[in-house]
């Protein structure tokens, strides 16, 4: 009976779940390791072959590099903070107020068109709308905001613009699935019990969306870290980012050794940002929570 | 404590008339039961009464306050909700705590208070679990401990037992009576359960299909004198029989078709009460005593043939065939260890019953 069980369980889920699995192993994982264990040679002239060394990775710890850091970090956080404030009050409005399950669900498809949409086209697209000739810059002049038609293209606004339209999905999913799901009842017990809307926010919908909103600090931060096309195109390549240096360290300098440390540090430093974070908010609270119970049972 | 009011409150959800032109008295201090099949528009009532909802047209009166436009957060009324709707991120203790910490209440008052309504529930060594780990009766006793913990002057259950299996069901029922004898709150206990209603209750509102509210009384004069078919046939099991009205000098004599005629005693003459008009009358099956032998003493005589017997246990239940091809429902006291006769299938009975317990209503 128990290995019915088991069979129905677990071994019937794994099997078709294995495929994918294996994808996932042979594409992502190994072509990463390939990536890693690249990142731990050097190759020396004099000797004339690849010798163990952690180069790589020190260089990236020069002043030259902590310039470029700070400017995908910024990069990052700009986009990261904007697509919060934007994400969130859409998936709050689209999970909570609109009542019928097929507008939720027109609306997430219509979040969702775009960016099947090739990148690259994404990106191209917002060309027409921010140059000087675009519809936007008239209108903005004809409603008298500007003196004349202005140039929107290659500065930090445009790129931000680009970064935020690309990112946005990746925000508003994850957010609007949690809070979607949230037993509404919690809201209405909160209410009940006499808090008022912004604390029923603070202390009940904001704690229960806090895994999707993690979800998606990881879908957008991290990647926006490394982002190379957009600040290239949008914001007219002016300063140097990360993910300019992978580029150049594999097309420019044909260095995979290097370009392989650089691209996984993409990832790596994003990654240990967030989990410090992540850890130190654990810690605060489950500090808080043990002031609270430090005299249990005492009275 | 204070009592609540409604008048002429109306309601519509979605363009669907809930509630309409309704008005109800609830008495301070009691424990109050509305009890109403699924879909009645009790669950309705009882928001509006929280706050979770605005009345159409009408008001709502908590003493002499109005509290039509209050809004939920400001009410000194609380919710003990059908699924509990407890915070899953929140340990027991800070579940309880929720309303007391709303009120920026000092830490060692709060602990003070949360610990002793814990204690009270019994689930003080519970305090730092999760809600999840709890099984459905604790957690109905966290979501009552939550409520009450606010010293509300009404707190609302919303069928707060649906979940629970029958027996912890009877434990709870008693909980319930216990904390309300205690702290004197007014509850409002909306249920579609009649043995729920009838068990706590201290005056209870019968409400019909149509969100109207039918007769608001204690348990006992709701069961013994029900004022309409509705709430004779949706509280406990009766027979309801078609007839004609005639007098018989103090007594009524009612005739049905097919089967005779038979005495009927009411306390109160009403004006549908006409000779000749058409009414219904209510048996309840326990006042009908069923014997193979005929009996005297009895006031109303019927005879018929048993039908279908169910056991009980306590007693059993007979339908008997009457002359005219309806049906009867008899309960019978198994009070005897070796009954002096067995009833058993396809015999033919006599049933008797008094000319006081039987009810007259509007046809």
């Amino acid at each position: 009976m128990k290995r019915v069980k088991k069979f129905f369980k677990e071994d019937i889920p794994f099997f078709f779940a294995f495929p994918a699995m294996l994808w996932q192993i042979l594409f992502l994982y190994v072509p990463l390791f390939i990536l890693f264990g690249y990142s731990l040679f050097t190759y020396v002239p004099v000797l004339g072959k690849n010798v163990f060394s952690l180069q790589h990775y020190l260089q990236l710890f020069k002043p030259a590099y902590f310039k470029v850091a700070a400017n995908s970090f910024w990069l990052a956080i700009e986009t990261t903070v904007i697509c919060i404030l934007v994400a969130y009050p859409t998936a709050y409005f689209v999970a909570l107020q609109m009542r019928l399950k097929k507008m939720r669900t027109l609306f997430i498809f219509f979040l969702m068109l775009p960016s099947w949409m090739n990148f690259i086209v994404q990106v191209y697209a917002w060309f027409f709308l921010l140059k000087k000739e675009s519809v936007l810059s008239l209108l903005l002049y004809k409603i008298g905001l500007t003196s004349e038609p202005i140039n929107m293209l290659n500065n930090h606004f445009s790129m931000l613009v680009g970064m935020v339209y690309c990112y946005l999905p990746f925000m508003i999913l994850p957010l609007y699935s949690v809070l979607e799901k949230m037993d509404k009842k919690l809201i209405e017990a909160s209410a009940d019990l006499g808090a008022n809307r912004f604390q029923t926010f603070k202390k009940v919908t904001l704690p229960l969306s806090m895994p999707g909103l993690l979800v998606g600090l990881f879908l957008v931060f991290i990647p926006a870290f490394g982002e190379f096309a957009i600040p290239d195109l949008l914001g007219g390549a002016k300063n140097a980012y990360w993910g300019t240096i992978i580029v150049d360290k594999f097309m420019k300098y044909r260095n995979w050794q290097s370009g392989s440390a650089v691209g996984l540090s993409s990832v790596l430093f994003p990654l240990i940002v967030i989990v410090s974070l992540y850890g130190a908010y654990r810690l605060i609270s489950f500090l808080r929570r043990r002031n609270v119970y430090k005299n249990v049972g005492s009275k | 404590m204070r009592s609540i009011r409604l008048e002429n409150v109306s309601k519509k959800i979605d363009g669907e008339v809930i509630l309409d032109n309704l008005s109800l008295e609830i008495p301070a201090g009691k424990f109050f039961a509305l009890l109403g099949p699924s879909g009645c528009g009790k669950t309705t009532l009882l928001r509006l009464l929280a706050g979770l909802e605005t009345v159409d047209s009408g008001k709502i009166y908590l003493g002499d306050q109005d509290i039509t436009n209050m809004p939920i957060f400001k009410r000194r009324i609380n919710t003990v909700f059908q699924q509990y709707a407890l915070f899953p991120h929140l340990s027991v203790f800070e579940n309880v705590a929720y309303g007391l910490r709303l009120k920026n209440i000092k830490e060692d008052i709060v602990r003070k208070k949360v610990y002793s309504i814990l204690k009270n529930i019994r689930l003080l060594e519970f305090k730092s679990k999760e809600i999840s780990s709890l099984s459905g009766g604790e957690q109905q006793r966290v979501a009552l401990a939550r409520a009450m913990i606010n010293e509300p002057e009404v707190l609302l259950l919303d069928e707060p037992l649906a979940a629970l299996d029958l027996k912890l069901k009877e434990q709870m029922l008693i909980e319930l009576i216990d904390l309300q004898d205690k702290f004197k709150t007014t509850f409002v206990y909306v249920t579609h359960d009649q043995t729920e209603a009838l068990t706590v209750a201290d005056r209870m509102a019968i409400m019909n299909p149509n969100g109207n509210i039918d007769q608001i009384d204690t348990p006992k004069r709701i069961y013994e004198f029900p004022r309409s078919k509705f709430v004779a046939s949706f509280v406990g099991r009766t027979n309801i029989f078609e007839g004609i009205l005639h007098n018989d000098n103090d007594n009524f004599e009612f005739a049905i078709e097919g089967l005779g005629k038979y005495v009927v005693f009411t306390p109160e003459k009403k004006s549908w009460m006409m000779l000749g008009s058409k009414v219904l009358m209510c048996v309840r099956p326990e006042k009908v005593y069923i014997s193979k032998k005929e009996m005297t003493g009895f006031s109303n005589h019927m005879t018929g043939i048993v039908d279908d017997i169910i056991y009980y246990g306590s007693s059993t239940q007979y339908r008997v065939l009457l002359e005219n091809k309806k049906k009867i429902l008899v309960f019978e006291q198994n009070d005897e260890h070796f009954p002096q006769e067995n009833i058993d299938y396809y015999d033919k009975v006599h049933l008797y019953f008094q000319k006081e317990n039987v009810v007259l209503l509007e046809y």
